[in-house]
């Protein structure tokens, strides 16, 4: 168990009243850190950014961080089976441009068209588990591939361009509407998280993953066919992923060619610092919510104290993604420590 | 083969090639050495044996100078003295190792392994001069009277030729420098008909005048080409006795320091058979025809409703496997059925399905899972029983998983702590609480107590007896001969991946296990009547 210098030193009786008593120790610092630093953040940029002080930053700030947060969290899916996925922002850009291609160019019905990109969503997923699981190619390497093929078929598609026209209006709404002063792609978001928080809390499919990511062989001499399970993690990765490239589409009215390509950094930044929060030394959906926020908050406050600065998004994100991966492998060493 | 009268043991005048006296070494407060002496001739072939923990790998470590032994010791090479637990001093002095592992790279040729920490030999242009490299590579491995490509991988060599490899590189540069090789266990991976190459190897060595010192579980090994045995028991040494004087019995005798018991036991002999009677009635479980794997082949095994089968072996007699082969975490060929059911192979799912279940032997790897909690560990494979719509009942879970960590006293600060910060052996019992949760009517056991501390130990073989006296049955591989002693009325005895015995009652005792595992009646001739 963590011991922290802070605090009264408890005696822990065995059973489970020691497992409570430790997380009350953990509160303040490990587990929540990541909330408190954020509300610090948001307090220091309302102080001394005067253009931060407005309802409209914090709904930009919802709205714009609800598809990397999708993204996310088909991310720390993938991750959470153990599998390092870096399609994953390439599946979205491809996502983007396909469900606009489908409505402008073949004039297909817009619930059509959305049914039919998160089908392709999932055969990448299945594309990438083949590669995986049948062929063993390591999975950086297998995505990294499949990463740079779907950048090539997305350009083969669009040729490059962004698509304005012939995108339905009822569409656009669905993505960029605004549900009680809230943007509607923030509910979207929240059910997500809500679905995939019981699946891999509360069935035996969540834990099957995390149980493969964590040692696959003594996994499969529990009985547990694994690759099915993978297979399953990355579907749900592939899907979710062109999900977040519909919505991105939806809320833009516009699908714009390599959309989802900035957002990888940001993605696997989110899901190691997310490590970190709520349950340290494990990927988690609150945690992921928690440290998409953070940084969103940090990158924001930020472009809007230094305006005309385009290159600062950038480095905060290259510093945070070394940063929180460096404080999750911190956080599993403590795990192993305790 | 030189037999020993012709060797050069005799030769008394020159200084020994390794003496040690008094060596001792003490972890935390166990003596794994206790004041060791060993005399090792120039020239000579001299064996090492003992069984596992006899502190055989230790004192070779402490030569190796990877441990440091208790102060008070003192050791020679050639008359010159050495500081033992010095890597480099022990280099120096003229001691190589060839470990049981090998440590080569398996991607590179024998040319780059050779090269390995030797140094480089330069072109004029200060590149490494591969060609003159390749030569001498050529040359070494020819001068074992071996013939293989040096540039290809030596992961796609011969076991036999890596060792070639392995032993060309230990004695390359100074010839005349080395004075002791040490081969630690270098046959347990390999497969029977290269033994004798390996043999014919060792004999070149000393034909160089190189001292070796040879350490191997095999006995009929040491009597065809050692010349002296020192015995290990305990961490204390015993002998050395010139091989021609001993017999396998002898050999066994001083390794197990057991003397006539079986005599006794054999007496009792009679008295047993109704008792194996009254259990070959029980109807057969878990059959197996022909199964084979990797050392495995031709394995036929019945393990009857409510019976403990142990099986025995040295490591590398197929014992280590057969669990694996079972269960389906290795590839095997042959037919398997559980109750009446065709097993198929290569599929844990399904065994599972059939109600087997593996406590595997490296807990560590495949048996806990880092980063999950006690509770999330032993729930693992019976999640599907607590479900309601779907969803993991919480409380239902941690009842369960509460009452087997009390069953089995596993030892925790609580359900929710990492299953990484239990002690080997309450790691271990969560692994067997996890098996006996799903109710199986086959537990395969494979060295169930391996690194796991005496009163856990005792605990999981309480509970291992009372699944079987429930009506399971047991299928346990150990390398540990106590454990099967008392656990099991019926062993079988696993030698180069073939069963050479069954002990039955009371002829289940450590003595004949250690008997029929090295092989004292052995196939393998003895030197004497070989040639």
């Amino acid at each position: 168990m963590t011991t922290l210098p802070s605090g009264p030193p408890t005696r822990v009786p065995p059973g489970e009243k020691a497992t409570w008593q430790q997380r009350r120790t953990d509160f303040g610092l490990a587990r929540f850190s990541g909330v408190y630093v954020a509300v610090a953040l948001i307090i220091a940029y309302l102080l001394t950014v005067p253009v931060f002080r407005s309802v409209d930053v914090a709904r930009v700030i919802a709205s714009s961080q609800a598809i990397t947060g999708i993204l996310t969290l088909g991310l720390m899916t993938a991750l959470i089976c153990g599998v390092f996925d870096v399609s994953i922002a390439a599946n979205m850009s491809f996502a983007a441009s396909f469900v606009g291609w489908l409505q402008s160019v073949h004039d297909v019905d817009w619930v059509l068209a959305v049914a039919s990109t998160l089908l392709v969503g999932g055969l990448i997923g299945v594309v990438n588990a083949v590669i995986v699981t049948r062929w063993h190619v390591e999975a950086v390497i297998g995505t990294l591939g499949t990463m740079s093929i779907l950048a090539a078929l997305s350009f083969l598609l669009v040729r490059g361009e962004d698509i304005y026209d012939g995108i339905d209006e009822t569409f656009k709404s669905v993505g960029s509407a605004t549900v009680l002063t809230v943007p509607v792609s923030v509910y979207y978001l929240i059910a997500l998280a809500a679905v995939l928080y019981v699946v891999l809390e509360h069935t035996p499919l969540g834990r099957y993953f995390y149980a493969i990511g964590a040692n696959s062989e003594a996994c499969r001499l529990a009985g547990i066919k694994i690759v099915r399970y993978q297979w399953i993690g990355l579907i749900i990765s592939g899907v979710v992923a062109s999900l977040a490239g519909v919505l991105y589409t939806m809320q833009q009215g516009a699908a714009s060619f390599g959309a989802g390509d900035p957002f990888l950094l940001p993605a696997f930044a989110a899901a190691f610092l997310g490590s970190t929060q709520i349950k340290p030394g494990r990927f988690n959906v609150i945690g992921t919510l928690v440290a998409i926020y953070l940084l969103a908050i940090g990158v924001k406050g930020l472009q809007l104290q230094f305006p005309g600065n385009p290159w600062i998004s950038d480095l905060f994100n290259g510093i945070a993604l070394i940063l929180a991966v460096g404080l999750s492998q911190r956080a599993l060493r403590r795990r192993a420590r305790r | 083969m030189t037999p020993a009268g012709g060797s050069p043991a005799t030769a008394v005048d020159s200084p020994d090639a390794l003496a040690i006296q008094q060596l001792s070494k003490t972890f935390g407060g166990t003596r794994a050495l206790r004041q060791v002496d060993l005399d090792i001739r120039p020239g000579e072939v001299h064996a090492l044996v003992g069984q596992n923990g006899s502190g055989k790998s230790t004192l070779i470590k402490v030569l190796a100078g990877f441990h440091t032994p208790d102060p008070g010791c003192a050791a020679t090479v050639s008359g010159e003295p050495l500081r033992l637990g010095d890597a480099a001093d022990s280099h120096r002095a003229g001691l190589r190792f060839v470990h049981q592992d090998l440590g080569l790279v398996g991607q590179l040729g024998a040319v780059e392994n050779l090269s390995l920490g030797f140094g480089y030999s330069r072109t004029p242009l200060g590149l490494i001069d591969w060609r003159e490299h390749e030569t001498l590579a050529k040359e070494a491995i020819r001068s074992f009277g071996h013939d293989f490509d040096v540039r290809e991988p030596v992961a796609n060599l011969s076991v036999v030729e890596q060792t070639v490899v392995a032993i060309a590189r230990a004695l390359q540069g100074a010839e005349t420098a080395v004075s002791v090789l040490v081969l630690d266990e270098p046959t347990s991976a390999m497969p029977a008909p290269d033994v004798e190459h390996l043999l014919d190897l060792v004999t070149k060595v000393r034909a160089r005048g190189t001292a070796v010192l040879y350490v191997s579980h095999r006995l009929g090994e040491i009597f065809r080409i050692a010349d002296r045995v020192t015995v290990l028991r305990d961490g204390a040494a015993l002998g050395p006795w010139p091989v021609a004087d001993l017999t396998r019995r002898d050999i066994v005798e001083k390794m197990t320091n057991i003397a006539q018991v079986d005599d006794v036991l054999n007496a009792t002999n009679t008295d047993t058979d109704t008792d194996t009677n009254a259990e070959s009635a029980a109807e057969v479980v878990l059959d197996l025809i022909g199964v084979g794997g990797h050392t495995v082949s031709g394995l036929d095994l019945q393990v009857r409703k409510g019976e403990l089968l142990g099986v025995a072996g040295i490591a590398g007699s197929g014992r280590e496997e057969l669990c694996d082969l079972v269960f389906g975490g290795k590839a095997r060929t042959g037919q398997i059925t559980v109750g009446s059911r065709w097993l198929p192979p290569g599929r844990p799912d399904q065994s599972v399905r059939q109600g087997l279940a593996l406590v595997p032997a490296d807990r560590l790897r495949r048996g806990v899972i880092r980063d999950l909690s006690v509770r999330e560990n032993l729930t693992l494979p019976s999640l599907r029983t607590l479900l309601r719509f779907l969803l993991v009942r919480r409380n239902a879970e941690r009842r369960t998983a509460q009452a087997w960590i009390e069953r089995l006293g596993v030892k925790t600060p609580g359900l929710e702590a990492g299953v990484e910060t239990l002690s080997g052996g309450n790691q271990q019992k969560v692994v067997l609480a996890k098996c006996l949760m799903i109710e199986p009517d086959v537990l395969l056991l494979d060295e169930p107590t391996q690194g796991v501390d005496v009163a856990a130990k005792a605990d999981i073989h309480r509970q291992i007896a009372r699944y079987s006296e429930a009506g399971g049955t047991v299928l346990v591989c150990s390398s540990d001969n106590e454990e099967l002693e008392s656990l099991c009325r019926r062993v079988l005895v696993l030698r180069n991946g073939e069963v050479v015995a069954e002990l039955l009652g009371p002829d289940v005792n450590l003595r004949r296990l250690t008997e029929e595992s090295l092989g004292t009646e052995s196939a393998v001739p003895d030197r004497k009547d070989a040639r």
